[in-house]
C-alpha cells in the first residue's frame, strides 16, 4: 500500500499543475471570448478595417486642410473684427446708415415778396445753388451727416435745378427745404450766421431761413442704389 | 485515489485565488500542456494500479511529453501545419486507452470485492 501512496503523491503533484492550468486556460478562453471575434468573421472584419483605414487616411488629410483653414480663420478673426468696425465706419461715411445726434435743422422757404416789374421772379426763390452753399457751409463747420428733405447727401448726391423744383439723389423736392445736419450745433449755427454769410445773403432776398438747434435729430440712410460702372477700386497695400 | 483528487482541487483553488491568466498567444500551448498533464495523470494512475509505477518514468514522461507537444506546436506554427493536432490526437488516444485500462481494473477489483 505504501507504493500506491507514492504514485498517488506524484499523480497528485501533476494534478495540482493540471488544476492550475485548467483554471488559467478557462480564464484565458473566457477572455478571448469576450475580446475576440469568431474567425469566420475575421475576413469581413479585416476588409472593413482596410476600408476604414483608407477612409481614415482621407479624413486625416481633410482634418489637416481644415486645421490650416481654421488657423487662418483664427488669425483672420481679429482682422475681421477690425474690418467690421472699419466697415461700419465706412458705411457711416458713405451715408448708408441712418444716423442720429445733435445738430441743426435749417429751413429755407421761398420769399413771400412779390417780384417787382423789373425784377426777376427767380431771385426770390430758393435755388439749388443756395442749398448747395448752405450744405457746403455746414460741411465746412464740421457736419458729419446732412440731408435735404429726407434725402441723404452722399458723395454722389446731386443738388440740381430741375425746373420749378430741385432734384436731390434723383428725387425731386420742393419748398420748404429742410436741411438736417448732424454736428456740433453751436458751430453749425454760427457758421450759417456768419456776417455776410450765406443766411445773410439769402435773407437779403427775402428768403425765409430758419435755423433750429436740436439735441437729437435723425438723418436717414441713402436709399438709392450705388452703381460703379467706370470707377474701379485701386487697392493700396492690400493686407498686412 | 483521494490524493490526486485533493491535488486537483488544491490546484484549482490556488489558481482561483490568484489572478492567473495566460497570454492569449500562449493559449494553444497551455491547452496542449493540459492534455499532457491529463495523459500523465491517467498514465500514472494506470501504472500505479498495475503496480508498475516508477517515479522517474512518470516525471520524465510528463516533462518530455509536454516539451515534445510544445515543440510540435511551435514547429507546426512555423510550418503552417497543425502539428498540434497530432499531439492532441496522440494524447487523447492515450488518455482513452489509460482510462479504459483503469476502468477495467477498477471493475475487476470491484467485482472481486463484491464476489467475496
Amino acid at each position: 500500500m505504501k507504493k500506491a501512496r507514492v504514485f498517488e503523491l506524484y499523480v497528485a503533484g501533476v494534478c495540482v499543475i493540471l488544476g492550475i492550468l485548467l483554471v488559467g486556460q478557462v480564464r484565458t478562453q473566457e477572455y478571448i471570448g469576450q475580446s475576440q471575434i469568431p474567425s469566420r468573421r475575421l475576413e469581413d472584419l479585416s476588409d472593413m478595417l482596410r476600408r476604414s483605414e483608407a477612409e481614415r487616411m482621407i479624413l486625416e488629410k481633410e482634418v489637416e486642410t481644415l486645421r490650416k483653414q481654421l488657423s487662418k480663420v483664427v488669425e483672420g478673426e481679429k482682422a475681421a473684427e477690425a474690418a467690421q468696425a472699419e466697415l461700419i465706419k465706412a458705411k457711416m461715411a458713405a451715408g448708408l446708415t441712418t444716423v442720429e445726434g445733435t445738430g441743426v435743422i435749417v429751413t429755407l422757404n421761398d420769399s413771400k415778396r412779390q417780384a417787382g416789374p423789373s425784377e426777376s421772379h427767380g431771385l426770390f426763390l430758393v435755388h439749388d445753388n443756395d442749398i448747395l452753399q448752405v450744405i457746403n457751409e455746414l460741411f465746412a463747420a464740421g457736419a458729419e451727416a446732412v440731408s435735404v428733405n429726407g434725402q441723404r447727401i452722399i458723395a454722389v448726391s446731386e443738388i440740381r435745378c430741375s425746373g420749378p423744383v430741385i432734384s436731390v439723389n434723383n428725387v425731386r423736392i420742393g419748398p420748404p427745404y429742410e436741411i438736417y445736419a448732424i454736428g456740433e450745433p453751436g458751430a453749425l449755427d454760427s457758421a450759417l450766421h456768419m456776417r455776410d454769410g450765406i443766411l445773410d445773403t439769402l435773407r437779403a432776398w427775402g428768403i425765409e431761413a430758419k435755423v433750429i438747434k436740436s439735441t437729437s435729430i435723425q438723418i436717414p440712410a441713402y436709399k438709392g442704389g450705388l452703381y460703379f460702372e467706370y470707377a474701379n477700386p485701386v487697392l493700396e497695400g492690400v493686407q498686412k | 485515489m483521494i490524493l490526486p483528487a485533493i491535488g486537483l482541487i488544491a490546484g484549482i483553488v490556488i489558481a482561483l485565488f490568484t489572478p492567473l491568466r495566460f497570454p492569449t498567444e500562449y493559449s494553444q500551448y497551455i491547452a496542449i500542456g493540459i492534455l499532457a498533464a491529463l495523459d500523465c495523470v491517467f498514465g500514472g494512475i494506470r501504472a500505479g494500479l498495475q503496480n508498475t509505477f516508477d517515479k522517474n518514468v512518470f516525471i520524465s514522461g510528463f516533462l518530455v511529453n509536454t516539451a515534445l507537444a510544445a515543440t510540435l506546436t511551435v514547429v507546426g506554427d512555423k510550418l503552417g501545419v497543425d502539428l498540434v493536432l497530432g499531439a492532441t490526437v496522440a494524447f487523447s488516444i492515450r488518455i482513452f486507452t489509460n482510462v479504459g485500462i483503469i476502468r477495467r481494473y477498477i471493475l475487476d477489483k470491484w467485482f472481486k470485492n463484491a464476489c467475496k
